[in-house]
């Protein structure tokens, strides 16, 4: 009797603390929206434009972040998410001229330094301690993993909102390297079992026995995704950020000291390991689908979904869809995330931090200058960089920016889908690195693409190509007044 | 006097206008060119550097090669279009079973904005997708692909031109067609002429502006294609052999931000047109005179 009695009391107190628990979190909340809700009045009406690349995550922004921001504080969110492209050529034409057509605008990773060089950006941490109304409670930029630096000035003031990261990985189809028959019979072909590969040879072993098998069995499948659309840069981006690494040719072959490319001149963009990197990668073209020629990033993760590919490196951003969403995959369920393959040493020297075996990717959104509305847009990147906002967002769109959502129940069970790619990125993302600090980044881009692209159409050699790159780098790099 | 002062005042308007929008783009990109300006270059503004721009581009092989691809894509496609356009002019100023839906039909690629006839023609092209790499291989045995071979983007990139811009050269040509007067025609059939003869000889020489008007407008259009082409083979590939002129211009002034370069270059393909359509109008009229 006397024991049911202490229950009774005992339900009655853990009901109670329930309760006070409910209450408080619920008023906590309350307030945060109240917070929002004031903070926002003075701008209730204005309308903020911005302009993304049209990215897993870019569109979650719009159509998810955009109008519940709206619905907090009454400001209108206009993204406009475009081409790679076309969103660099909008986003830096207004800043130059300075016309205020956006309020917010995409900055890759590669691009901050050329944008830092030119003072386009609002250096936020001023803005915010300039203006103590505006900044959120709950905000504040030590959230952000360490991908927040890249967006610094020397002084260590922030002038981007880390809004995506992601590594570029290697992906593979589960269900054929599972698959026991295939298993047997590529060891009975190679000696070794199968298993994603961890060295270039294994990798050309592996596209070659699925272009094989595809072949014999009238499947469309081929042993490789190449991101080598023989015009645009996205064929530049695969070869020097995501395969010359693994070769140990880093920040493009260019020597920071020199700003010098060619192996005369103390650059790496021609060496041997280079042109043995291009050479591999383009080699792969033969174990790849007839459209790879004419694939950037987005035809990559495409045919990847498809089930076209055995293996490939696709951007971390599409691995979340390609893993769960059958209306838009074929191979749901059955995709299996690895670390690149890299040639002896490469690997060691990333674990030292004396190198990088793939791109660690991302961006941010910046504040123009040029923005008429710059007090509002604070609030909205605040908003986007809120903690609560982060693990429906890296579900979407397989991009974390803050060590704390990778354990939130959503990614984890997002984790468990994609077989452990966020758990690669966080546990193995320092492996990879961001572009190289160059303020001079499209420009060398392009007077370096023609060549790989001749290289992909089979006019010139590997060799040649790189040496007509390297030598148009620094020709390039010189009128822009670097080196001499 | 005063009608003097009221035709200045009725002409303001128009001459302000042209002055914002024609002129002075114009000297702002002739000064432009003078100069060095990359807002991502390590230099500060606009630095003086005179003619240099203009010096390079006669030894930057990219120019010069996007200048080659230009004078051939325009020859092939204004020359193509011109006989085929004739041809169907011919056949659409006759009756025939069916003639109201082909005009429709052959008039439809007009309608269609260059970006959408680019993606068209790429989603038909592309490998591995694309129904002309389909059937190609199915029933030639052809393996085609414009990610790898240069001739046959070049060749995609003529036929998508022809099929869009062939339309406008048969309406052209036809609204010259039923405007002949038909007075020399029958008396030439009355003096025994053939069908070739008349239109050798009568035909031919009357229809003449009409045809001198369309391959200057199609001359101008073609020198300046950049979105078709653009879209279909994904920025100038494979390599540069489809890079025309304006997609190079483009590169150069929007992703490579090298605005002074990319000046000098616009004014000397600017040059360049102006001197081919003189060249053109001088040799054409010249023709016309000597007959």
């Amino acid at each position: 009797m006397r024991t049911t009695k202490h229950w009774s009391k005992l339900a009655v107190l853990v009901m109670a603390f329930m309760l006070l628990v409910g209450a408080s979190l619920t008023s906590a909340q309350d307030d945060t929206t109240a917070w929002w809700a004031e903070a926002g009045a003075q701008f209730a009406g204005v309308t903020l434009r911005g302009v993304s690349e049209s990215t897993p995550a870019s569109n979650y922004v719009k159509d998810v972040l955009a109008p519940q921001f709206t619905e907090l504080t009454g400001i209108n969110v206009e993204l406009e998410t475009t081409s790679w492209d076309q969103m660099y050529d909008k986003a830096i034409r207004d800043m130059e001229a300075g016309t205020g057509l956006y309020d917010f605008v995409y900055i890759e990773q590669d691009i901050i330094y050329g944008y830092l060089a030119n003072e386009y950006l609002v250096d936020m941490t001023q803005a915010l301690a300039d203006n103590p109304e505006l900044a959120a409670p709950e905000f504040s930029f030590d959230n952000f993993t360490t991908f927040v630096d890249y967006f610094k000035n020397d002084e260590g003031h922030v002038f981007g909102m880390p809004m995506e990261a992601f590594v570029k990985i290697y992906l593979y189809r589960t269900d054929l390297f599972e698959d026991a028959d295939i298993m047997a019979a590529f060891e009975a072909e190679y000696g070794y079992p199968l298993a994603p590969a961890t060295t270039h040879q294994q990798y050309t072993d592996i596209a070659t026995f699925f272009t094989a098998y595809g072949e014999a069995n009238d499947l469309d499948l081929w042993g490789t995704t190449v991101q080598a659309a023989s015009g645009h840069p996205s064929s530049f981006y695969e070869f020097f950020e995501s395969v010359a690494p693994t070769f140990g040719v880093y920040n493009w072959g260019i020597n920071q000291e020199t700003w010098k490319a060619s192996v005369a001149n103390g650059g790496e963009m021609n060496s041997d390991a280079a042109k043995e990197a291009l050479a591999w990668w383009l080699n792969n073209l033969q174990f790849a689908p007839p459209e790879s020629t004419s694939s950037t990033w987005d035809e990559v993760a495409a045919s990847f979904a498809a089930g076209r590919a055995a293996q490939g490196l696709v951007y971390g951003e599409n691995a979340a869809w390609i893993a769960t969403d059958a209306t838009r995959s074929n191979v749901v369920g059955n995709v299996g995330v690895a670390l690149p393959p890299v040639e002896p040493g490469v690997m060691e020297a990333a674990e030292a931090d004396t190198g990088y075996i793939g791109y660690y990717d991302g961006g941010a959104f910046g504040l123009p200058v040029s923005s008429q509305n710059q007090q509002a847009t604070l609030l909205w990147l605040q908003f986007v960089g809120l903690p609560s906002v982060q693990a429906e967002w890296a579900a979407a769109s397989s991009r974390i920016v803050m060590e704390p959502t990778y354990d939130d129940p959503l990614v984890v069970a997002m984790d468990e889908a994609t077989n452990g790619y966020y758990s690669l990125m966080q546990d193995q993302g320092y492996l990879f690195a961001g572009a190289p600090p160059f303020p001079f980044h499209p420009q060398v881009r392009e007077a370096v693409a023609p060549f790989i692209y001749r290289a992909i159409a089979g006019e010139i050699t590997p060799a040649e190509a790189l040496d007509g790159a390297a030598a148009a780098a620094e020709a390039e790099l010189i009128s822009l007044g670097y080196g001499s | 006097m005063r009608r003097t002062r009221t035709g200045w005042l009725l002409l303001s308007p128009t001459l302000i206008i042209m002055f914002i929008f024609g002129l002075f783009p114009f000297i702002y990109v002739l000064l432009v060119g003078f100069n060095d300006w990359n807002p991502f270059s390590a230099r500060d503004g606009l630095t003086y550097i005179g003619v240099d721009n203009y010096r390079n581009l006669v030894f930057d092989n990219l120019f010069l090669n996007a200048l080659g691809v230009t004078i051939r894509f325009t020859f092939f496609a204004v020359l193509s279009e011109l006989i085929i356009g004739f041809l169907l002019a011919n056949l659409l100023a006759r009756d025939f079973f069916g003639k109201t839906l082909f005009r429709i039909v052959h008039t439809v690629p007009l309608m269609i904005a260059p970006i959408a006839v680019g993606a068209i023609w790429r989603l038909m092209t592309i490998p591995g997708f694309g129904p002309i790499p389909y059937f190609l291989d199915r029933w030639f045995d052809v393996s085609f692909n414009i990610g790898t071979s240069s001739d046959q983007a070049f060749l995609s990139i003529l036929i998508m031109d022809i099929w869009h811009w062939t339309p406008f050269v048969t309406l052209t040509m036809l609204a010259g067609l039923t405007a002949l007067p038909r007075e020399p025609v029958e008396a030439a059939q009355v003096d025994g002429a053939n069908r070739w003869q008349i239109f050798r000889h009568i035909t031919l020489p009357l229809m003449r502006p009409v045809i001198l008007t369309t391959v200057f407008i199609r001359v101008m259009d073609a020198l300046r294609t950049v979105d078709e082409i653009n879209m279909l083979t994904n920025g100038g590939g494979p390599g540069t052999s489809t890079r025309t002129l304006g997609i190079h211009i483009f590169r150069v002034v929007f992703p490579q931000t090298d605005y002074g370069y990319g000046s000098a270059m616009s004014l000397l393909t600017l040059y360049l047109t102006i001197v081919a359509c003189w060249l053109l109008f001088v040799s054409l009229t010249q023709v016309r005179r000597n007959n």
